[in-house]
């Protein structure tokens, strides 16, 4: 199956690290240009070398993703940089918390408002691209009652709300959206590394729900992400796909 | 990536550049320091008969006649708060048959012993010897209860056995100059407890002594720590290293979200993680400058400290026996005490202690237990530590086990080989 992405040129906040940084990987692999930000310099230049290892052209700048001006900037620079944008993908997180206040607005901005603001600052180079589309990275903690209520998964939830609907709105300027939920994952530098050594319990727990008894690589959930994001999935639009090695156990009807 | 640590021109009261190092050498360090009973005689005649040993705290006996009873081996040591204010130690034995007078801590008038009611002063003078008329020969020559040598340092009262030891003062340099500026009087006892543990006390001293076993038995301590990151300083008798906290151990990678202990401390100081934007990697220096700010409105005084010591652990030895984990808010205060005959057993006394805020309510002074050793939690941290030690013992006394093969990051525990060779011997 070709996914037909040689050429397009792909936007991935957050793409420094973990989930976001495969699907960057994944999307150079197959031929795309690649924008992406992160916070940390040294991973931003790092993936700004790997990346452009594959031949591809990059743009990569360090952003603080609470900062909407920062996060609007690099979306224009982005496309100033490679000469349009054909594909938006929605990956910047700031994990989770508790159920402190402070976190309902440290997620509202970073995970919901950073999607919102590259999305926005994208319209114009998508609706110049040939086959357009958005992916929103949302999680399965937004559907699955996961570890504590906590505003990281309530905040995903609007994501998925937001991407349906979208949806509908940029359909018929040929503009695609989907949505996609990772189940736990693991990778070097990622969270559920942190717990599996620091709160092994409740690490060993979320592994015992898995039917396969272990945890997402990015590079899984990066493979159903950017089958997504590319021109393959035509006809998939408004879709929510749930990555999550079968954690979930109610029949979605 | 490699901890910022304060530099030569930065304020600092404890003395904060690293040490000369002098070469200790490679050698095992001989395996019957541990396990030998011989070795535990000769330990107890020329090292703990001759140093300073820490016996309680001044807060323990504030009012003249109140009294604690400290032991040490196969000794039993009565400090006394004297009615000029003083303190003064006495052997807890009675000279009529050596019955030992007082236990525990409390208050007296006078000190009578409960078997025939010899009596004796706060000055450990006789004051009444019942039927005193049918001793032929009078009383013991000697005035009353037999003294030793005790002095006072930073809220805690010091004893000696030995009549010749020198003044307190030159025996802990420099521990004044590097832990005065704690202020440890303004701290409170939060926590007093004794564990019965089946190893010999250096096997304890040793485990508090290097950073290298973190990564053994400390899984959550990777994400709060940098073990690998640690200035070992060596100092005559005593010694330190410096950990950084707050931060991460070289040994894992950087994550998005803040670990967990690390967002605690961050909010013990008032400081709000979820607000927080920059990296786990830039905590330690964010949190260092939220307490230097905003300790004082708090009502935390923490200006005799440097930036480092708001948020790591400075981490002391003090010949021989004491463990000091000094923080800015607290001290974790360990000491290792010899068991009497057995080299395989001692006492492991733990007291924690807590800087109180202006005008904070002083919290009750915790009650003294003792308990054998994993009957009570000493908490996670101790608790790892702990575990390991009876299985450490047991394989000391293993025929097949000739010594101990210690490394760099283990470098405190040579050098206090170094200092009790100069007591003992080889």
């Amino acid at each position: 199956m070709d996914l037909d992405l040689r050429g397009m040129k792909a936007a991935v906040t957050g793409g420094t690290r973990g989930i976001g940084r495969a699907i960057a990987q994944l999307l150079a692999e197959e031929g795309c240009d690649i924008a992406t930000f992160g916070r940390a310099p040294e991973r931003v230049e790092a993936a700004r070398v790997e990346l452009s290892a594959l031949g591809v052209r990059v743009h990569a700048e360090p952003v603080q993703g609470r900062d909407g001006a920062q996060v609007r900037q690099w979306m224009q620079a982005s496309v100033a940089a490679l000469g349009g944008m054909d594909l938006v993908i929605a990956s910047l997180s700031a994990g989770g918390g508790t159920d402190e206040e402070g976190y309902w607005h440290r997620n509202f901005e970073i995970d919901l408002m950073s999607a919102v603001r590259a999305v926005d600052e994208a319209l114009p180079a998508l609706r110049q691209s040939r086959a357009p589309s958005v992916l929103v990275i949302a999680t399965m903690a937004a559907s699955e009652t996961f570890v504590a209520p906590m505003a990281y998964n309530a905040i995903k939830a609007s994501l998925i709300t937001w991407s349906k609907q979208l949806s509908q709105k940029l359909a018929p300027e040929g503009i695609r959206v989907n949505c996609l939920s990772p189940g736990p994952t693991m990778f070097k530098g990622s969270n559920w590394e942190m717990i599996k050594v620091a709160r092994s319990r409740i690490h060993d727990k979320v592994v015992r729900q898995q039917p396969l008894r272990r945890m997402a690589t990015a590079e899984e959930i990066a493979r159903a992400a950017v089958f997504l994001a590319s021109p393959a999935a035509s006809w998939c639009n408004g879709s929510h796909l749930l990555v999550d090695g079968g954690y979930s156990k109610r029949v979605a009807f | 990536m490699t901890v910022e640590r304060i530099k030569p021109d930065d304020f600092t009261k404890t003395p904060a550049a690293p040490a000369p190092r002098p070469n200790f050498g490679s050698a095992m360090i001989p395996k019957e320091r541990y396990t030998s009973a011989d070795y535990l005689r000769l330990e107890w005649e020329r090292m703990w008969t001759k140093v300073w040993l820490l016996g309680c705290r001044l807060h323990d006996i504030p009012e003249p006649g109140d009294y604690h009873v400290t032991t040490i081996g196969k000794e039993e040591i009565l400090l006394v708060r004297q009615k000029d204010g003083g303190v003064a130690g006495f052997y807890n034995v009675c000279l009529h048959r050596g019955n030992r007078i007082m236990a525990g801590s409390g208050h007296a008038e006078t000190f009578k012993c409960q078997y025939h009611f010899w009596e004796y002063g706060l000055n450990g003078d006789f004051v009444n010897i019942p039927d005193l008329e049918s001793f032929p020969q009078g009383a013991p020559p000697c005035k009353g209860l037999r003294a030793v040598k005790v002095d006072t340092w930073n809220s805690f009262v010091w004893f000696s056995l030995n009549p010749e030891a020198e003044p307190l003062r030159d025996y802990l340099d420099p521990m004044p100059e590097h832990l005065d500026p704690y202020h440890f009087d303004r701290m409170v006892k939060v926590m007093d407890v004794t564990a019965e543990w089946d190893c010999n006390w250096k096997t304890s001293v040793d485990a508090f002594n290097e950073a290298y076993h973190v990564q053994g038995i400390h899984p959550e301590l990777l994400y709060f720590i940098d073990d690998r990151d640690v200035q070992i300083d060596l100092y005559g008798r005593h010694n330190r290293y410096l950990v950084p906290f707050a931060t991460i151990s070289e040994r894992v990678t950087e994550t998005t979200e803040i670990p967990h202990l690390i967002k605690h401390v961050m909010k013990e100081a008032g400081m709000d993680p979820a607000r927080f934007d920059g990296r786990v990697t830039e905590v330690r220096k964010a949190l260092q400058a939220f307490k230097r700010a905003n300790g004082a409105a708090m009502g935390l005084d923490y200006s005799d400290l440097n930036d480092d010591q708001l948020t790591d652990d400075y981490h002391y030895n003090i010949f021989p026996n004491l463990t000091l984990n000094t923080h800015a808010d607290d001290l974790m205060l360990f000491r290792q005490r010899p068991h009497p005959t057995d080299p395989n057993k001692m006492f492991f006394d733990v007291m924690m202690f807590k800087l109180l805020k202006d005008g904070e309510e002083v919290p009750p002074k915790p009650r003294h237990e003792q308990f054998r050793h994993g009957e009570r939690s000493l908490g996670l941290v101790i608790d790892q530590d702990a575990y390991n030690l009876p299985g450490v013992q047991a394989g000391m006394n293993s025929d097949s086990f000739p010594g101990l093969w210690i490394g760099d990051q283990e470098l405190r525990i040579r050098h206090f080989h170094h200092v009790l060779e100069s007591y003992v011997g080889e």
